[in-house]
């Protein structure tokens, strides 16, 4: 499977990415009452949290990892 | 005569040489009927059915949409944005949902596993915001650069929107 032959994969994107974007297409067509709860599915959010001398810092809710110090 | 029986002889070690061969390629319909198949439908969010026994499934492979009933040949495959159809026992109208994509595996045992990223069922689809989502990745794919990630984004919006609005009766 060296030679990509999707154009998903030609493009640089993993199946991962390709199906949760359909997802996400699929759950922008709907209509309201169904729309929101659909949208629900695809939030996230992480926890942020540093290791000190072998104990765990307090834990920080961000919403996008760069906020938290890694780089992506 | 010679010639008549030798042939009758011939064709007789054949036809038991072939018995076992012919014995295990027959297979028993009766129990095949009753067994029937066994549909186990997820995504992440919820599984819509766990074990449950229904006649036939009409799945929207990548590679073309096919029907799966009980004792269908193992099959893996990816689906692609469209509509999945669940035929109960006892029922002519099928169950749909539209199908962002995922996996269908058919085992030997007649259970098939489906596993779908979303999954949504067609009266909740808007004709409206597809339409206009498919024309809004239509102007996308045309003014992004030829093999980049913009292009491919908008490809993905406008098979998934296309799909979607034949689902409800638009051809987009």
């Amino acid at each position: 499977m060296s030679t990509p032959t999707t154009f998903w994969r030609i493009a640089g994107m993993s199946y991962t990415q390709y199906v949760t974007r359909a997802a996400t297409a699929v759950r922008n067509g709907l209509k309201e009452p169904a729309k929101t709860k659909a949208l629900q599915h695809e939030t996230f959010s992480y926890n942020a949290a540093s290791w000190e001398a072998g104990k765990i810092g307090p834990k920080k809710q961000v919403n996008k990892l760069t906020n938290a110090g890694i780089s992506v | 005569t010679d010639q008549k029986f030798f042939t009758m002889m011939q064709n007789t070690i054949l036809r038991r040489a072939a018995a076992p061969l012919l014995r295990r390629t027959f297979s028993s319909a009766p129990e095949a009927a009753a067994s029937g198949m066994t549909l186990n439908f997820s995504l992440p969010s919820e599984t819509i059915y766990a074990g449950a026994k229904v006649s036939q499934v009409i799945v929207p492979g990548a590679a073309g949409e096919y029907g799966v009933t009980a004792d269908h040949v193992p099959v893996v495959a990816q689906l692609q944005a469209g509509v999945l159809q669940i035929m109960h026992e006892g029922s002519n109208e099928a169950e749909k949902y539209f199908v962002a994509g995922g996996f269908s595996i058919t085992h030997p045992n007649s259970v098939t596993d489906i596993s779908c990223p979303e999954a949504v069922k067609i009266d909740d689809i808007d004709s409206a915001a597809v339409s206009s989502a498919f024309e809004a990745a239509k102007s996308a794919f045309a003014a992004a650069e030829a093999g980049s990630a913009d292009q491919a984004l908008a490809q993905i919006d406008m098979e998934v929107n296309k799909a979607m609005g034949s689902a409800v009766g638009l051809s987009l």
